[in-house]
C-alpha cells in the first residue's frame, strides 16, 4: 500500500476560536481518491468538527471549491493523483468570509450576481422561440459561458475582487455577458449600462487569474473584453 | 467616461508601438557617422517629422501612462473625493508636462 497523505488543514471557528490554525492529518490513499474524500475521510474518521461544504459530487453545483494547494479548486473533481505530491494543504476560498473551517459564506458573491439580474428576460414582442442563430458564432460563445456552476474559485483567484470589495468580479460580468449578448434578451442595454461602471467591466485588468481556475474552463476574461466592445460600442451609439 | 478613455489608451498604445518604432529607427539609422557631431544634433531637432514623433511619443505615452497608473489607483477601495483628487492631479501633471514639452521641441527647432 502507498504512503498515505501528509494533510494540513485550516481550521477556524469565528465563535470560539480567537486565531486559525492548521491542524495535520494523515490520511491513507485508495485508487482514484479525490481530495473531496480527503476531507469527508478525515470528519469521519479523524476529527468529526471538521466543516466544509458538498452536495452533488460530480462538478455541478459548484459548492465543494476549496484553496488546494495553493490554488482554487472543486475538491470533487481534483484526484489527488494530479497534485503529484503527498503533502496537501487545503484551505477556504480566498476574497471570502470565513463560517468555519472551509466554509465561506458566497453572500458577497451572490450578491454582486444580483446586480447584474442574472435571469433571462424575453423581449415581448419576440414569439419565435429563437433569434440568435443556433449555429452563429455568437451563439457558441455564449453557450461555452452558460457552464458556470457558481463555484466562486474564479472570484477568490481575481487580484481586483483581492482590492477592491465594489469590483463586479469575474462570474457575475460573465453572466451579465451571456444575457446582454443574447439578442432575445429585453433589458441588454439596461445590464450594459449596469456594467459600464468603474467597478463593473473597467476594472478588469485581463490578468487571467479567473480563467486559469475555472473548473469549467470558461475564460471570463474574455466575456469581460467583449463587455468593454460594448460598452464602448454603447458611446459611439451602434449598440442598441 | 471608462469607455472613452479606455479606447483612448488602446489608441494610443498602437500610436506608442509605431511612433517609438519609428523614433529608435530613425535614431539607429540616420547616423551618418561617428561620434555625432554638434550640426546633425541641430539638423534632427529641426526636422519638421521628427518633431511631430517626438510630440506624438511625448503625449501618447504620458497618457498612456497615467492612464494606466490611474487604473491601479482605482483598483483600491477609494472614496469619490480622493478619485477626484488625484484624477485632476494626474491631468494637470499630464498637461504641464506635454505643454512643457511641445514648447520645449518648438522652441529648440526655431531658436538653434
Ligand atoms: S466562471 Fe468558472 S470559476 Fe467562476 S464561478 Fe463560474 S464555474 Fe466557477
Ligand atoms: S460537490 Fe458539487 S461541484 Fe463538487
Amino acid at each position: 500500500m502507498s504512503k498515505p497523505l501528509q494533510v494540513k488543514v485550516f481550521r477556524f471557528n469565528p465563535e470560539s476560536d480567537v486565531a486559525p490554525r492548521f491542524d495535520d492529518f494523515e490520511v491513507p490513499v485508495f485508487d482514484n481518491m479525490a481530495v473531496l474524500d480527503v476531507v469527508i475521510y478525515i470528519q469521519n474518521y479523524l476529527d468529526r468538527s471538521l466543516s466544509f461544504r458538498f452536495s452533488c459530487r460530480i462538478g455541478m453545483c459548484g459548492s465543494c471549491a476549496m484553496y488546494v494547494n495553493g490554488r482554487a479548486r472543486l475538491a470533487c473533481r481534483t484526484q489527488v493523483s494530479s497534485l503529484k505530491t503527498r503533502d496537501i494543504t487545503i484551505m477556504p476560498l480566498p476574497n471570502f468570509p470565513i463560517i468555519r473551517d472551509l466554509v465561506v459564506d458566497m453572500e458577497p458573491f451572490f450578491d454582486k450576481w444580483k446586480k447584474i439580474k442574472p435571469y433571462y428576460i424575453p423581449k415581448r414582442e419576440i414569439d419565435a422561440p429563437v433569434t440568435v442563430q443556433p449555429e452563429s458564432n455568437e451563439r457558441e460563445f455564449i453557450d461555452d459561458m452558460l457552464d458556470c456552476i457558481s463555484c466562486g474559485c474564479c472570484y477568490s483567484a481575481c487580484s481586483m475582487v483581492a482590492t477592491n470589495k465594489d469590483y463586479l468580479g469575474p462570474a457575475a460580468l460573465n453572466r451579465a455577458y451571456t444575457l446582454i449578448a443574447d439578442k432575445r434578451d429585453a433589458i441588454r442595454v439596461e445590464r450594459l449600462k449596469a456594467v459600464d461602471r468603474s467597478y463593473g467591466v473597467w476594472r478588469c485588468h485581463t490578468q487571467f487569474n479567473c480563467a486559469e481556475v475555472c473548473p469549467k474552463n470558461i475564460v471570463p476574461t474574455r466575456s469581460i473584453q467583449r463587455l468593454k466592445r460594448r460598452c464602448v460600442l454603447k458611446k459611439f451609439g451602434i449598440f442598441k | 467616461m471608462h469607455a472613452w478613455t479606455w479606447v483612448l489608451q488602446r489608441i494610443s498604445a498602437v500610436i506608442l508601438i509605431i511612433a517609438l518604432g519609428l523614433h529608435i529607427g530613425f535614431l539607429h539609422f540616420s547616423n551618418t557617422g561617428e561620434p555625432l557631431n554638434y550640426g546633425e544634433v541641430v539638423a534632427r531637432l529641426k526636422t519638421p517629422v521628427l518633431i511631430v514623433f517626438d510630440i506624438l511619443l511625448l503625449t501618447f505615452g504620458l497618457y498612456h501612462a497615467l492612464y494606466g497608473l490611474y487604473s491601479v489607483f482605482l483598483d483600491f477601495d477609494s472614496g469619490k473625493k480622493e478619485r477626484v483628487i488625484v484624477l485632476g492631479l494626474f491631468v494637470v501633471v499630464g498637461l504641464g508636462i506635454v505643454g512643457f514639452g511641445i514648447f520645449g521641441l518648438l522652441y529648440t527647432a526655431r531658436s538653434l
